[in-house]
């Protein structure tokens, strides 16, 4: 079962588990708008005999539906992958995001455990490297003390922390992954990655003029969610429960990001000024990075870098796409969306005439 | 005349801080559970001075209101499900909204409403839970070990944040036990004065505790409230450790307050081996050295002292209910 599975890791994990022979459950909102279109390729008919992936309504602040859905299916593993995952946003909604990330997951530990399954179910909690925050070593590993600095952080820590609390009190196979970054062509698109390789595309192709981001000194350690997913699945595997580190231990600040992607659409990037007057120009002598103060975060993590050695010893894990060919694969499916839209627009162009005329006739 | 809105006024500490601020000429407005006209021990002696209200800290709407409503200059946030683990593994969702997001609700309703009110954060030593390292200090790395803990270390962090991201004059005081006459009796230590009261006078024979080795830093509650009003009236927003530095069994606990009534402990206590919780590997220890520096904080009572006060509280309150008892009695066998 996945919480969270029309996410990014969700529907990575829902592929890799379905290629697996796993039957799959995946717990989603209802929205006004369709939000399952990362996992539209997995999916079949629900009455062939064949599917394997099957969706139900749920909600991280609903306990009856996640008790529900989790005696209904009777899941082996449990995937918590749902949260309110923007940090930004989380500034703005703290308890929206403290009712979905934290206590949504105890919810789901307890339904387990009030469902009497917490002698066989393998729980995986998605922790992430916004725990360490105002870093307290470089690089971090498991031990590395936590710092939390968003209202996101400090809901992750108390799911981090009943997650350990339910495997020590119950015995439960429960397990924390600390996954630093991890992106994708799917990557939402209000995530800095994702929001530079979809503007410099879209302004290649004139539907754009400028992007505008936060702090570009910010530090990551990026790695493919793809690959991430995988760490995730193999913590489920292993013969007793851990918290592990899941990272690159490569970091790179978003202004190298930006360029990576940018020489990627045979673009270069002119800097110029520093601070919120930093301005890339692009060969034309074109603004199109500038810096908006709004997507600061109030308070700032500058850097994180992952040391993934538990992971690699223990779970035999590594990342298998290297930052190039991860900037490669979001920049090539981003100019073909972009390719599209543009496509689309030259289409409508003469149609939208028409129809305008036809409306004022009318 | 400043205003300070207390949460949980009608425990322990919020009654020691109440009779404190009253003592510094504040008008105090209180939060209880319940009905504001329902009767609570501790804090009875001082209706008429301060102010009751209900507030439900569960829904932002009522905590606004209430913010809108006395504009306090200061909040202190006693409010919080009980400490006893047991009951945070019974309920722990409850636990968590009551003792996290709650505190999130408060600091939410402080930056709408107004900013520049101060707040402080009743902290729980327990979040150092499974620590590495012993004494602690406001560096040491929190290890929580039940959901209790768990929930207080969210709000902790909270707090911290709300400081760094908002500007809140916002404070958590990380308090080891800190015990007094008005402790509840599943304390082990008032479970302990209460008991040697009754034996003393013969209401009781024996008295069953778990684990008489455990080890505490067992402070003055009085004293701990004092520290959180220092923080508030400091120049800078910053959190601290409280405790006394210094451990002690529930052994010499019991020695201390049997002796105090001229009784050995050992024909009294009998040690319940089988309920046995396993003690944290690392003593916790509170270091509060930066208090002492930044705060000027002290102790007003030693520990033997401490225990002392207990017992003769006890004592004083189990002779009462005889002579009620006794007067009930006389006034039943009285002819009508």
């Amino acid at each position: 079962m996945i919480t969270g599975i029309t996410g990014q890791d969700g529907a990575y994990l829902a592929e890799l588990l379905v290629n697996k022979n796993y039957i799959v459950h995946g717990i989603r909102r209802r929205a006004s708008l369709f939000n399952t279109r990362r996992i539209d390729h997995l999916y079949e008919d629900s009455h062939q005999s064949s599917a394997q992936l099957f969706l139900h309504h749920g909600d991280m602040t609903d306990t009856s539906s996640l008790m529900h859905i989790i005696q209904k299916t009777q899941p082996d593993e449990i995937y918590n992958l749902a949260a309110q995952s923007h940090v930004a946003v989380s500034f703005e909604e703290p308890e929206y995001t403290a009712n979905s990330d934290a206590l949504g997951t105890l919810r789901v530990l307890e339904a387990i455990r009030i469902l009497g399954m917490e002698k066989h179910v393998r729980f995986y909690q998605a922790s992430t490297s916004e725990l360490y925050g105002l870093v307290q070593e470089i690089p971090q590993r498991e031990t590395t003390p936590f710092y939390p600095r968003s209202p996101y952080a400090a809901a992750k820590l108390y799911a981090y922390w009943i997650t350990v609390n339910y495997r020590e009190a119950y015995n439960m196979f429960a397990c924390n992954g600390i996954l630093f970054n991890h992106e994708s062509p799917t990557r939402g698109e209000s995530f800095v990655t994702r929001k530079i390789t979809r503007g410099l595309a879209r302004i290649k192709f004139g539907l754009q003029n400028c992007l505008y981001l936060g702090n570009l000194n910010s530090k990551r350690d990026w790695g493919h969610a793809r690959d991430f997913v995988e760490a995730q699945w193999r913590m489920l595997q292993q013969p007793s429960p851990e918290d592990f580190v899941i990272a690159t231990g490569e970091q790179r600040s978003v202004r190298e990001f930006i360029d990576a992607a940018a020489r990627e659409m045979d673009m270069q990037i002119r800097w110029v000024g520093d601070g919120v007057k930093e301005m890339g120009f692009d060969s034309a002598g074109r603004c199109i990075v500038a810096i908006d103060p709004r997507y600061f975060r109030p308070t700032e993590v500058e850097t994180l870098l992952g040391d993934a050695s538990k992971a690699r010893a223990k779970l035999g894990w590594t990342p298998k796409t290297s930052f190039a060919e991860l900037v490669s694969e979001m920049v090539r499916e981003d100019l073909k969306e972009a390719q599209g839209e543009e496509l689309l627009r030259l289409y409508r162009q003469p149609a939208k005439a028409g129809t305008h005329a036809v409306a004022s006739a009318s | 005349m400043p205003t300070a809105l207390i949460t949980g006024i009608a425990g322990q500490d919020g009654s020691y801080l109440a009779e404190l601020l009253l003592h510094a000429g504040y008008r105090i407005i209180g939060t209880v559970r319940g009905p504001a006209s329902a009767s609570h021990e501790r804090i009875d002696h001082l209706r008429g001075s301060i102010e009751l209200t209900e507030a439900n800290l569960l829904d932002q709407h009522s905590i606004e209101k209430m913010v809108e409503k006395y504009r306090p200059g200061e909040i202190y946030n006693f409010a919080a499900s009980h400490p006893a683990s047991s009951q945070s593994f019974r309920d722990p969702v409850l636990t968590g909204e009551l003792n996290g997001i709650a505190v999130l609700r408060l600091l939410e309703a402080i930056r709408a409403i107004d900013p520049t009110i101060r707040f402080c954060q009743a902290s729980s030593a327990q979040i150092f839970g499974n620590a590495h390292e012993s004494p602690q200090n406001e560096n040491t790395p929190f290890f929580p070990a039940n959901p209790y803990s768990i929930a207080k270390l969210f709000a902790h962090w909270t707090t911290v944040s709300y400081r760094h991201t908002h500007g809140l004059f916002a404070c958590s005081s990380i308090l080891f036990n800190h015990e007094s006459p008005r402790r509840p009796e599943r304390f082990v230590t008032r479970k302990i004065t209460h008991a040697v009261a009754r034996i003393k006078t013969g209401l009781q024979k024996f008295l069953r505790l778990e684990n008489l080795d455990a080890r505490r830093d067992w402070g003055y509650a009085a004293d701990y409230v004092r520290a959180m009003w220092l923080m508030l009236q400091a120049p800078v927003a910053d959190d601290y450790v409280l405790g006394t530095g210094e451990t002690h069994s529930v052994r010499d606990f019991c020695r201390i307050a049997f002796d105090h009534v001229g009784l050995d402990y050992r024909q009294y206590v009998t040690e319940d081996t089988e309920s046995h919780q396993a003690e944290a590997s690392v003593q916790l220890i509170g270091d509060a050295g930066k208090a002492r520096t930044m705060l000027h904080w002290r102790h007003s009572l030693t520990f033997e002292e401490l225990v002392r006060l207990m017992v003769d509280c006890d004592l004083a309150s189990v002779a009462q209910q005889n002579t009620n008892r006794i007067d009930t009695l006389a006034a039943s066998r009285a002819p009508t």
